[in-house]
């Protein structure tokens, strides 16, 4: 890290690789200071820029919606805070992303435990084995059914979020407000799966 | 390398037989980890697998080891022998049915969690916390804290083969947890935080305990360091033993003392100021020495600057409410939306991150545990040190299993 990366701000260490989305967040509203989308192709050289910069990763989420399937990457800074997170979809019939073990290795563990959650394969990590589930067991705890899949834009784009857009490619149409930016049914059949439960709160 | 496929299709049989140089007759086969470990062993190392049963490893971790000599040449830790898969449980659960999975996250320091949580709730739903409740929540955040510490400071001689520690550090552990169960109704599994504030407001006998408890405490840790820090057998050990540079705590998102004992003062309460914390006078304590003395030594002073903390906001604990009039039911809904809520626990940064689509439940919920993090470097930092070193460095990296298993 040298000082002048230090400082510089995600919207301009990732321009090179022309994120599809990129956005200035309120941290008082969701903890976030910048959002991302990048394609799949970029994440290595994404992961490597953010390093240099004195980024670390935080974790990986992977994320189940009608789109396909997510992963939220965040990272954050110690020198000067501020959370960071880089979306990456994929299609539910192919879900591979890049490794980027090789330059966070912290992100090795992070990687299996998203496989082992969503069935996400991450090519190139270095261990690719089961981290918290056991071998050979089949399925993967957190997909979802089809009738509980909520679209990205009810979860990361919902009215008083407070961002300010300073990148949108054009056909981006990820977070456009859906027309059921609340899905009556996802609800109803989620509200099903824990009604005995809910009912003794 | 293997592909994914392979390696989740074939189950727990071992892989390799004699043939192919992997497990021969007089072994007993190990299961796809060790066979697979073994693979990529020099012919005249020493394969050694430790834990989960051994007592160092605190019932739950496995490590692979490759020996040469008594030189540790590869290392693997093996994890998931205490998976609850707590992030399912998070989204089949509402929000307040959820909350007694925080105290059982990090049993040591379980009220860092129930903050994380509620934190993230509140911040989505924008609940209101009346300024008492904050209070309450530092006091017994930083209680927890050094409960946590004590119990570290006991364990990590133990591992070390000093029995006696353990004995005075459970001494005054014993204070603390009292004083918590007048607030959380128990002793090790908190989950006393509310949507809004806390679940008890503090009588006269808590606040009144924690006065004598701080100058107890003081008066004991010239003690500590007499009996243990200056010990020329755990100095020995544990000095110079487990380097961790700078750049391996950003390449692992490594936090906590790990990241302060090698010099980087980064700590949530400061970076990510949340609660009432930049009201106190304190300091965040830092060494530069990257070993596991100096994360040692960064816990021990951390002991003595919550007991600051503690004082300051005991003495100036308002009056009000411990749970704020507009506090929702616990049969509310969580508003659309996402929220990252991140606190400073005993190990390092926790964080829980929550997706709703404005359902019943949480859509996603993801925990993010620094002991994860910080456990992740072991099997760099390990390289090249003795066997014996690898209970020093795990120790040090004071690690809670459930947690990292999560």
């Amino acid at each position: 890290m040298t000082p002048e990366t230090a400082s510089v701000t995600p919207d301009v260490l990732l321009a090179p690789l022309d994120p599809a989305y990129l956005a200035e967040e309120n941290p008082a509203r969701t903890g976030l200071r910048w959002s991302a989308f990048l394609s799949a192709d970029v994440l290595p050289r994404a992961a490597a820029l953010l390093l240099e910069a004195g980024w670390h990763l935080e974790d990986i989420c992977g994320l189940d919606v009608r789109e396909g399937l997510a992963a939220v990457y965040h990272f954050d800074r110690m020198t000067s805070p501020g959370r960071l997170a880089i979306r990456v979809l994929m299609d539910r019939a192919a879900p591979v992303l890049p490794s980027i073990a090789d330059i966070h290795q912290g992100a090795e563990w992070h990687e299996r435990e998203t496989a082992d959650f969503y069935g996400i394969v991450f090519t190139g990590n270095p261990n690719p084995a089961p981290l918290l589930l056991p071998e050979g067991m089949q399925g993967h705890p957190l997909l979802k059914d089809d009738a509980a899949r909520a679209p990205l834009a009810a979860l990361l784009a919902v009215p008083g979020r407070e961002d300010t857009v300073l990148r949108k490619a054009e056909g981006f149409t990820l977070l456009d407000p859906a027309e059921d930016a609340k899905p009556a049914k996802p609800a109803k059949a989620k509200a099903a799966a824990t009604e005995e439960g809910a009912d003794n709160a | 390398m293997h592909s994914t496929e392979t390696l989740r299709s074939h189950g727990t049989a071992c892989p390799a037989t004699s043939a192919d140089g992997g497990c021969t007759d007089d072994q007993i086969a190990g299961d796809g980890y060790t066979c697979r470990f073994e693979q990529g062993a020099r012919p005249e190392s020493l394969i050694l697998n430790m834990g989960p049963q051994h007592p160092s490893t605190h019932g739950v971790l496995r490590v692979l080891l490759e020996l040469d000599g008594e030189y540790i040449v590869r290392a693997e830790p093996v994890l998931g022998y205490l998976h609850r898969m707590h992030e399912k449980m998070a989204e089949v659960k509402t929000p307040a049915q959820f909350m007694p999975n925080m105290g059982r996250v990090d049993y040591l320091h379980a009220l860092a969690w129930n903050w994380a949580y509620v934190g993230a709730v509140e911040k989505l739903a924008g609940i209101e916390i009346p300024e008492r409740a904050e209070y309450l929540r530092v006091i017994t955040c930083e209680l927890n804290r050094i409960s946590s510490h004590l119990l570290w400071w006991g364990a990590y001689l133990l591992d070390l083969g000093a029995f006696t520690p353990i004995m005075y550090a459970f001494d005054d552990r014993e204070m603390l947890l009292d004083l918590l169960q007048l607030m959380t109704g128990s002793r090790l599994t908190y989950s006393s935080f509310r949507f809004g504030g806390v679940y008890t407001d503090a009588g006269p006998a808590f606040v009144q305990g924690v006065r004598q408890f701080i100058p107890h405490l003081r008066s004991r840790l010239p003690m500590y360091t007499a009996l243990v820090t200056e010990n020329i057998i755990l100095r020995r050990r544990i000095e110079e033993v487990g380097v961790i540079p700078q750049d391996m705590v950003t390449r692992y998102g490594a936090s906590g003392p790990v990241a302060r004992g090698s010099g980087i003062a980064y700590d949530v309460r400061r970076a990510e100021p949340y609660s009432v914390y930049d009201r106190f006078d304190y300091e965040i304590p830092v060494r530069h020495e990257e070993c596991s003395m100096a994360r040692y030594m960064v816990r021990m002073a951390e002991i003595e600057q919550s007991l600051r903390i503690i004082e300051q906001a005991i003495e100036s604990l308002p009056e009000g409410e411990h749970m704020h009039p507009k506090a929702p039911k616990p049969s509310f809904k969580l508003p659309a939306g996402e929220s990252y809520f991140a606190v400073e626990g005993a190990r390092g940064k926790i964080g829980v991150w929550i997706a709703s689509d404005g359902g019943k439940t949480p859509y996603r919920v993801k925990l993010r545990a620094p002991g994860f993090s910080n456990l992740a470097l072991f099997a760099e930092c390990a390289r090249g040190t003795l066997l014996a070193d690898a209970v020093a460095i795990l120790g040090s990296l004071d690690m809670v299993i459930p947690e990292i298993d999560r």
